[in-house]
């Protein structure tokens, strides 16, 4: 390669105005040959630019040491799915179990509310009925109750007449 | 993404990350760690593959993000440990001086090494890496403007210093 084309690709090199293709010609060129006492000045550059990309990682177990943690990494991924699964078919299986029996309990004893009236005003009668029913319930055990406590109170009076009377121990 | 996968398409790009980290960080290992923890970011955000296009971009920027964050973590200013070697290249440099610098690679590294940060950083995307203008924008999340002018500046400062410590050692 002639020194003159070396000194156009520099000129243009300068100027950022060389290719990828061409500023590899420029250190491919430095790197070979003897440059010309015009070129001389200027190929350190270029020869130190060549020697920089031969910079490596010395470390001949970087790589293994790179891939062992990523294999390890990837193991604790693995692990955290596989619990993660087992988990969530452990959720499904019970929530199964649960809607099976719920469709069973349906079947057998059909729910009294499955029904409800369309037209307001007989759904009103209805509840009016139903909240009688409960109060004369409510009535019938209050009086229950009452007989209860009477003969309760009646127990607690007998007691008190049987009780022998204490001596007097203040004297 | 499988393991074996990984290993094909992702682990060559190590040395590009190593080499970039290296450059910003001055640490081996550090450098290290970073490109490590690039990696093992990668595997984790293997789902969202298909939203990343350009992974080695991707792996560039995000290499570029973590080295920035570990210098700020440890305030340590890249730039104050490679003062002393910088006298060497400012402009008050004596032909004394320059008569010491044996190693003319060695030069150039340290004249790179001087660079403001962005410059430096461009320079090593370009010349070293060979990334086009437009990868470079994505890694550096800059306009093609931005970049070539952050180039072009980089260069004719080395360029300048260079030809400033060859005529000091005539």
């Amino acid at each position: 390669m002639d020194s003159e084309h070396i000194h156009r690709l520099l000129e243009k090199y300068w100027k950022c105005e060389t290719t990828l293709e061409e500023e590899e010609q420029l250190r491919r060129y430095f790197q070979q040959s003897d440059p010309p006492e015009t070129l001389r000045d200027i190929a350190p550059l270029f020869q130190h630019l060549q020697e920089s990309r031969q910079t490596e990682i010395v470390d001949p177990t970087f790589t293994k040491k790179v891939l062992g943690k990523l294999a390890t990494r990837n193991k604790a991924t693995q692990r955290w799915l596989y619990n993660t699964m087992r988990i969530a078919a452990g959720v499904l299986v019970l929530v199964l179990a649960v809607w099976l029996i719920r469709i069973e309990v349906r079947k057998t004893d059909p729910s009294p509310t499955a029904d409800t009236y369309s037209d307001p005003e007989i759904a009103f009668e209805e509840t009016k009925k139903a909240l009688l029913m409960i109060s004369k319930s409510f009535g019938r055990a209050e009086e229950q109750a009452r007989k209860l406590n009477l003969f309760n109170e009646a127990q607690e009076k007998v007691r008190q007449d049987d009780e022998p009377n204490e001596p007097d121990t203040r004297m | 993404m499988n393991i074996a996968t990984f290993e094909k398409a992702i682990l060559p790009v190590k040395d590009k990350l190593y080499r970039f980290a290296l450059k910003l960080l001055s640490s081996p290992d550090d450098a290290k760690d970073v490109v490590q923890e690039v990696l093992m970011r990668v595997w984790n955000n293997q789902f969202n593959a298909e939203e990343v296009r350009n992974w080695e971009a991707w792996c560039m920027c995000m290499t570029r993000n973590l080295a920035l964050d570990r210098l700020r973590a440890s305030s340590r200013k890249r730039s104050d440990t490679i003062e002393a070697d910088m006298r060497l290249v400012n402009d008050d440099l004596t032909p004394d001086r320059s008569a010491e610098l044996s190693d003319s690679l060695e030069t150039v590294r340290l004249i790179i090494d001087a660079l403001p940060d962005k410059q430096r950083q461009v320079m090593h995307l370009r010349d070293v890496e060979g990334y086009s203008y437009q990868e470079i924008c994505s890694i550096l999340e800059l306009d093609m403007n931005q970049v070539k002018v952050t180039l072009f500046r980089a260069r004719n400062t080395v360029r300048e210093k260079m030809l400033k410590i060859d005529a000091y050692g005539l």
